[in-house]
């Protein structure tokens, strides 16, 4: 385990991959905000959180996607770019291993599977939840 | 063979108000927080390095499952502290249990040696009790 110095420059990095996930980021800019060596703070990163500090990035920037692609009628270059990748092609596959489904699948699905405009359907949340709060 | 458990709830009395004290206080980062057809606000938290177990935080509303009474009942029993929110581990008791008093988190136990490790008792912003323990 980091010990309590260690941590809060983990947490630093951490921190700074959360608040510039939609920006382009490299493991060495953010490990030089860490004041760590890039091998170190991965190893250090990986050890603590559990995930990479690549692997995190990318659950934000899928996380993030995923709300906008339902959320709002941004074209999907645009959420691609909104999120912090410059090449739709590496999006697109990022975004397709993380979920199962390319970008615009995934909006023409859940859009079809909503009642409401902009909203995501219930058939997004785990099915014992969705019957207990909105009887579906 | 079932292999973890992915989502847990935690029954508030208000979401913004839940989702300041697990983020700004206890830490944790927000998982998913999802407009859902219906109104319904689909709000998970977790310990930053527990991804994978989904904090469900949710407020006992009229609805499909609940009665009026029986969501009110249960925001009672939440304030009277009936509910328990679960144990959160930490590699530090002490420390932690001083990090979060300096955030301003309610305890109603300091770090006690029990037999399974050192435990300190805390309250959220809605009344569940949970539990602080280093093992």
């Amino acid at each position: 385990m980091a010990t309590n110095y260690k941590f809060k420059r983990l947490n630093a990095g951490r921190e700074y991959i959360a608040g510039n996930y939609h920006t382009p980021l490299s493991l060495s800019d953010i490990a030089q905000y860490a004041h760590m060596s890039p091998y170190h703070f991965l190893r250090s990163f990986k050890d603590t959180y559990g995930e990479t500090p690549n692997e995190f990035l990318v659950r934000l920037r899928v996380e993030s996607a995923k709300k906008m692609l339902i959320t709002e009628n941004f074209s999907v270059s645009e959420v691609c770019e909104k999120v912090g990748y410059i090449s739709l092609g590496s999006f697109s596959s990022l975004f397709l291993k993380q979920t199962g489904m390319a970008p615009t699948l995934y909006r023409r699905k859940l859009w079809a599977l909503s009642a409401e405009a902009y909203r995501f359907p219930s058939q997004a949340i785990p099915a014992c939840y969705a019957y207990h709060f909105l009887g579906k | 063979m079932i292999t973890s458990i992915a989502h847990a709830t935690i029954y508030v009395l208000n979401q913004e108000e839940a989702l300041d004290f697990y983020q700004n206080k206890l830490g944790f980062e927000v998982g998913d927080d999802m407009k859902v057809e219906g109104g319904f606000r689909w709000l998970t938290v977790h310990p930053k390095s527990k991804p994978q177990l989904q904090l469900v935080l949710a407020e006992p509303k009229e609805g499909p499952m609940f009665s009026k009474d029986a969501a009110e009942k249960i925001r009672n029993l939440i304030t009277e502290g009936a509910f328990g929110a679960g144990v959160f581990e930490t590699e530090n008791c002490h420390r932690t249990y001083e990090e979060l008093v300096a955030k301003g988190v309610e305890f109603i136990q300091p770090p006690t040696k029990q037999l399974y490790g050192v435990e300190a008792m805390a309250i959220d912003n809605s009344g569940n009790w949970f539990s602080l323990v280093e093992r």
